[in-house]
């Protein structure tokens, strides 16, 4: 006997009980929440002209959306059948659009309308520009749609090899592509924005157009701290030298630097969910109660 | 660790907090969040330095100039992104400037129809398609796009989103490249975005014009090295919105607070969340220390 049966015979009476309120809790929140929104709009005049602005299909839109919304918010209490019914839904729908817009946006515009521009333009995009040199924009096309197949030829039962050689190419490109941009906007430029005065001066123009020159004290602090801080952390990263004596202190401030940069970066994280729950109550407050 | 159910008194009440169930935390968060919006709690806001940054980027704009605003982002950021791009369409639009709208994400291009539609059509009606502003649409190929853009946006781009060819259309006939843009703004959730716009169109043409972006706050701390050097403005998520809001409604009053409003309206919420998880990590640590025995090894 397979464990999940073991599990559904030995079920115990109060987990069924507290199975069956969760069910019967859920289904008097849908209930509730469908005779407010009906109340809602047949009470607020404002809701009921928005209601009234709508077609049936946008109307349609949101219910789904509300619905689904709270099957994933189901989730919180219990995975549950409705629950991976969104879920499911969520990413059939995402890869099927994924899909259809590569096609769209990739292969039809960046291939066939290279290999084939009369028949995309009179089938595909009328709005296809003649090329001036399709001889030229022929040959060059030969060699993504040559790489793309070799590509694919991962999926065939032999010869998977051949499928490096377009991968190896793709990491080529892009490693050359982005060395030069990373060399100069995240290396260069960052150590030229490092390099700042400790001694920060602020300046102030008047009236009548007389600049002057005063001493900023917090952008002097944080000049310091500035400085302090890519030390520290660098030091920390030092591997080839032990962690003792200077290095060691260095090292052990830049963890504390690494500490507090991990815990505002957790904490950006935090306010971005918080709006993306405040997003989804606003849609089922407005836009789907009718409320608030 | 003692079983917090032998510990009486105080000790063995907050012990006990350790174990609790956290179906009520989630309770309790959602309801510090849906109470706020549905009383519309709403708190005064202070512009940030970075906010300030991104209002004087665009106010520096001569007006008349093209600036260029890319959407790359789609609906699962525009919680935290939507509010920041109605209000610098809003901002641009007072401004008299002329917009070109592109995107570097599929779905960004719909975003950037919906803004068209709820904050430039509606507010500013005199701004005419093709003259005032033009919707390029999404172009596939990441920061490829950006590169070639900076060398020959009509070879990236040869007819804009409609499909009608660009120099058909009096706003971009004569763009030869990313050096035509005063202004680029990239409202970003990862990648490509923001930072790719840094690297390969900054980096092309670092006199030709200013990048600012508004980004959420997952990704902020990617981009927080690149300002102020290389990127003159920088929104940080849904704060940097409401920042954002409270500088350009001071001075150019939308005719509905409501839409350039959003990012103020979901800082409420974020207030009393904040506040409930400060103290549900205070709490949570008073546990573990009233949990541990008295004496005992750590």
């Amino acid at each position: 006997m397979n464990e999940s049966m073991t599990n559904g015979n030995d079920e115990k009476p109060a987990t069924r009980r507290r199975s069956s309120f969760l069910w019967f809790s859920l289904a008097l929140l849908g209930i509730s929440l469908c005779v407010l929104r009906v109340a809602v709009a047949s009470q607020d005049g404002a809701a009921a002209s928005a209601e009234a602005a709508r077609t049936l299909w946008q109307s349609i839109g949101i219910w789904v959306a509300a619905f689904m919304t709270l099957g994933i918010f189901s989730f919180l209490y219990k995975d549950n059948p409705f629950y991976k019914v969104c879920e499911s839904v969520l990413i059939g729908v995402s890869a099927a659009y994924w899909m259809v817009s590569a096609f769209w946006s990739t292969l039809v515009p960046q291939l066939f309308a290279k290999l084939s521009p009369t028949l995309v333009k009179s089938y595909a995009m009328p709005s296809l520009t003649p090329s001036e040199t399709p001889g030229l924009d022929f040959a060059l096309a030969l060699v993504p749609l040559a790489l793309g197949g070799m590509l694919l030829w991962r999926l065939a039962p032999k010869g998977q090899w051949i499928s490096v050689w377009p991968i190896a190419m793709v990491i080529g490109v892009t490693a050359g592509l982005r060395l030069i941009s990373a060399v100069e906007s995240d290396f260069l430029a960052q150590i030229s924005a490092t390099m700042r005065p400790l001694i920060a001066l602020e300046t102030t123009t008047d009236a009548a157009g007389v600049a002057t020159r005063s001493f900023d004290f917090w952008g002097t602090v944080g000049g310091f701290v500035g400085v302090i801080g890519v030390l520290s952390v660098l030091s920390y990263f030092l591997f080839s030298i032990e962690h003792k004596g200077v290095v060691g202190k260095s090292a052990r401030l830049g963890i504390w630097f690494l500490m507090i940069t991990f815990g505002g970066a957790f904490g950006l994280t935090v306010m971005g969910r918080i709006t993306l729950l405040a997003q989804r109550f606003e849609f089922l407050f407005k836009d789907w109660l009718g409320i608030g | 660790m003692t079983n917090p159910q032998h510990i009486g008194g105080i000790r063995g009440f907050f012990a006990r907090l350790g174990g609790i169930d956290r179906r009520w935390i989630f309770l309790a968060m959602g309801l510090s969040i849906a109470i706020p919006i549905l009383l519309k709690l709403r708190f005064p806001e202070y512009p940030g330095p970075m906010a300030k940054a991104t209002f004087d980027a665009v106010e520096k704009v001569p007006e008349g100039s093209t600036v260029l605003l890319s959407f790359d982002y789609d609906p699962a950021s525009a919680a935290e992104l939507q509010p920041m791009a109605s209000a610098l369409v809003h901002h641009c639009a007072s401004r008299k400037l002329k917009i070109v709208f592109m995107a570097l994400w599929p779905l960004g291009k719909q975003q950037a129809d919906r803004t068209i539609d709820t904050v430039l059509k509606p507010f500013h009606p005199e701004y005419r398609e093709g003259i005032d502003y033009a919707q390029l649409g999404f172009q596939a190929g990441n920061e490829g796009v950006i590169k070639v853009m900076a060398t020959n946006l009509p070879k990236q781009y040869p007819n804009d989103a409609d499909g009608k060819a660009i120099g058909d259309i009096p706003l971009l006939k004569d763009t030869k490249d990313l050096g035509a843009f005063k202004l680029v703004a990239s409202i970003s959730a990862g990648y490509p975005g923001a930072k790719e716009w840094v690297q390969y169109g900054n980096g092309a043409m670092p006199d030709a014009f200013e990048v600012v972006s508004g980004s959420t706050g997952v990704q902020v701390g990617q981009l927080l090295p690149y300002y102020p050097k290389q990127m003159e403005g920088l929104l940080v998520a849904v704060k940097g919105a409401a920042e954002y809001e409270m500088l350009v409604e001071a001075k150019y009053p939308a005719a509905d607070p409501e839409v350039i409003g959003q990012g103020r309206v979901r800082m409420g919420p974020q207030l009393v969340a904040h506040l409930l998880m400060i103290a549900l990590i205070v709490l949570g640590n008073i546990a573990m220390i009233a949990g541990r025995p008295r004496g005992g090894a750590r």
